[in-house]
């Protein structure tokens, strides 16, 4: 017990540097799947770990273009390479939802997914949903009508899983919806304006 | 109707939607971590491994190398500061990096700071410290605790109450009972992470992070960095969910202080859900004896509650609920005591009605078993036993309307279809209980300061630095404004969250909406006196009215005669663009002193049980439906009601809001958390939101708030009970008596889970 905790370190006698080197040269193309006895090889692409990788994203139908740490989350990248700070950071483990976005229109923890992994691939943020002369988004009203929220940290997560839900088909009954939006936490705990709000905006967004 | 947007009874104010709503729907709410700052540097905690003993060494060269650092701050670099005081404003006496001693698994042992998020988290990671190190004592029953009378070592906890010959009217009790409950630690998991960002431009600090206390913080890091507090700012716009966690400050603040001057940029640092767990504060577990004793007409004629509270070895955070159970009802004689139970563990700190969670919770478990050992049913036997003045000090109560609370919630849960006998009422494989609970919180208040400006354009802005923690509190002293001068909301700009503000007190002790529309309030009334005087001045188009005959409706003076003046037009008079009103709220029976104090961050709370005429408080009753599937115990909360008196409630959609988002903070409580603690490392072991489980959504159906009218003027200028923490103080006990009903099995030990059904 003599050494700090770390998620990557502990039991594996590697590093997170280590380990990522190891995956990136080992499985560019699928980093995370790298096994154990691939991550512990010896390191020989090291020098190229931090060089940075450019990456094309297109958010809330604008192109961008960035030259990213191979570590970056997409959400980082939002926040703080782009400056999208809608989009919140609240655990950075996937287990909170507060970093929901919408790539090619599914709901993606954006904390859980390196910013290289999504090149090429279409984003929706928060700040894409609502018209440009300002027009809500359907459920962003409905967010606001049924008071869906009060410090409103987790509501840009909440409101892109929302319409991730609508959209898969998971908002027909209040169990669904209460079943299917429980990977977005309300520490507030707003829940029941929560399916409300999306009861409300249901039929619209699926139209939108 | 909607259900948000209840409909107002008497002295209930309109159900508004939140001001910045739709800054929060559209991700245009900036949170202190969300604030665009140029030229940034990111800094990473590297944080001890052990919890108790001595660092030795610390090995730097393998972080250093990572490129990108810049820096890293560790032991020596905070010398020229002085190390964190323990009290309201902060969270420890603990500077972790001013002594090498370790005093909790998790305390801060370097900051590193790079050029990338991702480099200062790599470089930290690679930080080794070498140790010398002590077994630590990690909780109750650990050896190594210390135990130590409680009363006095903290200023919110001043005694142990009492009143009455205890042991001789429990001795000659009938019926009594003599039980243990105990809660577990707790942490807020506020869903925004903790964050420090700081930046110096020459001088001048400015901070931007999460705070409860804006005011306190500013005065408390010129404290430690030695410096004029008119040089320090802490900037707080949005804050991400609070719950009392965002009240003191941490040590963190003036060490990412400190790592921005030596680089001389700005830099930021937040901190990871798993190690808020050890560098913020927690709720602390509790331990309780209680003892009632009644009469066979179940009257009660003694009470006697003991609490243990675990607290950090250089620490003395005390809750003491005491205080609160031993004044809820008509017991005849009283004794309680508390005491402290020193461990090596980090310093708690208030969450979410500190003392009343665990104390009320206990007390509201045993007046079940003591109704059912009465044969008598729980909503009567508290209703004889309703006090008509409290117990210790034998004040009357400013108001106190539990009686209507428990009829009108009983009535709407259905409470008549109860079937008594425990394990009776089934629903296929379920079995159905039904339990109920009361709710109390004191009302306090605070001196407060606030701004108001009114133009001849008919726009008011309200300043005032209170904190928008998501209570709605930048909405309804908007809506104060809004009512006393006769402008629409739309036309009120309100700023938070900021120390260049007038100063309000810590959002906290459920204060802030009594303490700031007080002050709003104030203001206003000073800007309509001033209006009515010109208005009616010799030659004003209001000329030969009283002041007293005003109002102001629709941008107009109105006279009791029906005669008006457009304000327009009496400021135009006056020769004035706008009016505005710097105004001091300070409540009755405030020292001298109390203003000062409120600008030094250190504001003198009023009301609750310290006030000569009256004790103040709030109350509410819960009812709670709990499914038990016969075959694998999973439990399920489907319906719950509660009604809560609160005074005048501003605003009926943010109060609902409030007090839902408590009683399903109380689900969790009954059902979901608890921070567990390995005993062999004094470490907290499920420290993310994977393994600390609080309610989800799937984890809510049937919820029903009443906001119970109440009328109280003696509370506040503005006659506002705070109702933030009020919901979630009864709610575990109601879950835990309607466990017992469907049961049998009564728990007393929190949280609920399936394997203590399992019997």
């Amino acid at each position: 017990m003599s050494q700090p905790s770390a998620p990557f370190n502990d039991g594996l006698s590697l590093s997170r540097r280590k380990f990522m080197a190891g995956t990136v040269s080992a499985a560019a193309a699928a980093p995370l799947l790298a096994s154990r006895a691939e991550a512990a090889t010896p390191v020989t692409a090291e020098p190229k770990l931090r060089q940075p990788v450019v990456t094309s994203l297109r958010i809330n139908k604008q192109a961008y273009e960035l030259s990213l740490d191979t570590r970056t989350s997409l959400l980082d990248a939002l926040r703080d390479h782009i400056g999208l700070t809608g989009t919140k950071k609240g655990c950075d483990h996937g287990q909170c939802g507060a970093c929901t976005v919408l790539v090619e229109g599914k709901r993606l923890l954006s904390c859980l997914s390196f910013a290289v992994m999504n090149d090429g691939k279409d984003i929706m943020t928060v700040e894409g949903l609502a018209s440009s002369d300002g027009r809500l988004h359907p459920m962003q009203q409905a967010f606001i009508d049924h008071d869906a929220f009060q410090c409103g940290y987790c509501t840009p997560g909440q409101i892109m899983s929302a319409i991730g839900c609508v959209n898969e088909g998971h908002a027909e009954s209040e169990n669904d919806i209460r079943e299917y939006m429980s990977g977005n936490i309300c520490r507030c705990a707003a829940y029941p304006n929560i399916v409300a709000a999306i009861l409300q905006a249901r039929e619209e967004t699926k139209g939108a | 109707m909607d259900a948000a947007a209840p409909r107002p009874k008497e002295n209930q104010g309109e159900p508004l939607p939140r001001v910045d709503a739709r800054l929060k729907v559209t991700g245009q709410a900036h949170y202190p971590a969300d604030l665009p700052t140029a030229n940034i540097a990111y800094g990473a905690l590297a944080t001890s491994s052990i919890a108790k003993g001595k660092v030795t060494k610390l090995r730097l060269d393998d972080a250093r190398a990572v490129p990108g650092l810049l820096d890293i701050v560790t032991y020596g670099d905070m010398d020229k500061v002085d190390k964190p005081k323990f009290g309201n404003t902060g969270a420890t006496s603990i500077g972790p990096l001013h002594d090498r001693t370790i005093f909790h698994d998790g305390q801060i042992i370097a900051l590193a700071v790079a050029e990338t998020f991702e480099a200062a988290e790599e470089a930290a990671q690679l930080i080794r410290a070498e140790y010398d190190e002590e077994k630590p004592t990690a909780t109750f029953d650990s050896p190594g605790t210390a135990t130590i009378p409680a009363a006095g070592k903290s200023p919110l906890f001043k005694e142990d109450v009492k009143a009455g010959d205890f042991d001789a009217a429990y001795a000659d009790a009938a019926v009594k009972i003599d039980q243990r409950y105990s809660t577990p630690t707790q942490h807020h998991n506020p869903i925004e992470l903790f964050s420090t960002t700081a930046f110096w431009e020459g001088e001048q600090l400015t901070v931007h992070e999460p705070s409860q206390n804006v005011t306190g913080w500013k005065v408390e890091l010129a404290r430690q960095l030695k410096i004029d507090p008119g040089k320090v700012r802490i900037v707080s716009p949005f804050i991400g969910g609070a719950f009392g966690s965002k009240g003191p400050m941490t040590p963190r603040t003036a060490i990412v202080a400190v790592a921005a001057k030596r680089l001389g940029r700005p830099v930021r640092c937040v901190t990871s859900r798993m190690q808020a767990f050890g560098t913020q504060t927690y709720r602390a577990e509790t331990r309780h004896h209680i003892r009632i004793g009644a009469g066979k007409d179940g009257r009660i004629t003694a009470f006697a509650h003991e609490g243990w509270e675990v607290t950090s070895r250089p620490d003395a955070y005390v809750v003491g609920g005491t205080s609160a159970t031993g004044r809820m009802y008509d017991y005849g004689s009283v004794l309680t005591h508390v005491s402290l139970v020193q461990a090596d563990r980090n310093t708690p700190g208030y969450m979410r009605s500190p003392p009343e969670t665990p104390y009320v919770y206990a007390l509201e478990n045993a007046m079940d078993e003591m109704a059912v050992a009465l044969g008598m049913d729980p909503v009567e036997f508290r209703r004889i036993n309703e006090p008509k003045a409290e117990p210790i000090g034998k004040k009357p109560f400013s108001s106190r309307s539990l009686t209507q609370c428990y009829d009108q919630a009983a009535d709407a849960f259905g409470w008549v279809r109860r079937d008594p006998k425990v394990g009776a009422m089934r629903d296929g494989d379920w079995l159905v209980g039904m339990g109920c609970a009361t709710a109390i919180y004191p009302t306090a208040v605070a001196p407060c300061a606030a701004r108001v400006r009114l133009t001849v354009d008919g726009d008011v802005r309200l300043q005032c630095g209170s904190h928008e923690i998501g209570t709605g509190v930048r909405t309804v002293a908007g809506q104060m404004a809004s009512e006393r001068l006769g402008v629409s909301i739309e036309r009120i700009s309100v700023e938070m969250g900021d120390s260049s503000l007038p100063p309000a007190p810590v959002s906290g002790g459920s204060i802030s909406t009594a303490s700031v529309c007080s002050a709003v309030l104030k203001a206003c009334d000073a800007i309509r006196a001033k209006l009515f005087a010109a208005a009616s001045a010799e030659g004003g188009p209001l000329a030969g009215s009283h002041n007293e005959e005003f109002e102001l409706a629709g941008g107009k003076i109105v006279a009791n005669s029906g005669a008006s003046a457009k304000v327009e037009d009496v400021l135009k008079a006056m020769q004035v663009g706008a009016i505005e009103e710097y105004a001091e709220f300070a409540p009755k029976g405030a020292t001298p002193e109390a203003l000062k104090k409120l600008y030094a961050g250190t504001p003198e709370f009023h009301g609750g049980d310290q006030d000569e005429d009256s004790v103040k408080y709030a109350f509410g009753a819960e009812f709670v439906e709990v499914r038990i599937n016969r075959y694998t115990r999973e439990i399920r909360v489907p319906r719950i009601v509660g009604a809560f008196a609160a005074g005048r409630i501003m605003n009926t959609r943010t109060a609902r809001s409030q007090l839902m988002g408590g009683m399903i903070w109380g689900i969790g409580q009954a059902l979901h958390e608890a921070t567990e603690v390995d005993r062999r490392y004094a470490r907290y072991v499920n420290r993310d939101l994977q393994d600390y489980l609080v309610p989800v959504n799937a984890d809510i159906k049937d919820l029903q708030v009443i906001l119970v009218p109440e009328v109280d003027h003696a509370v506040n200028p503005a006659g506002v009970k705070g109702l933030g923490e009020l919901g979630n103080v009864g709610t575990a006990a109601a879950v835990a008596n309607a466990v017992y009903h469907a049961t049998g099995t009564r728990i007393r030990d929190l949280p609920i889970r399936i394997e203590q059904l399992l019997v």
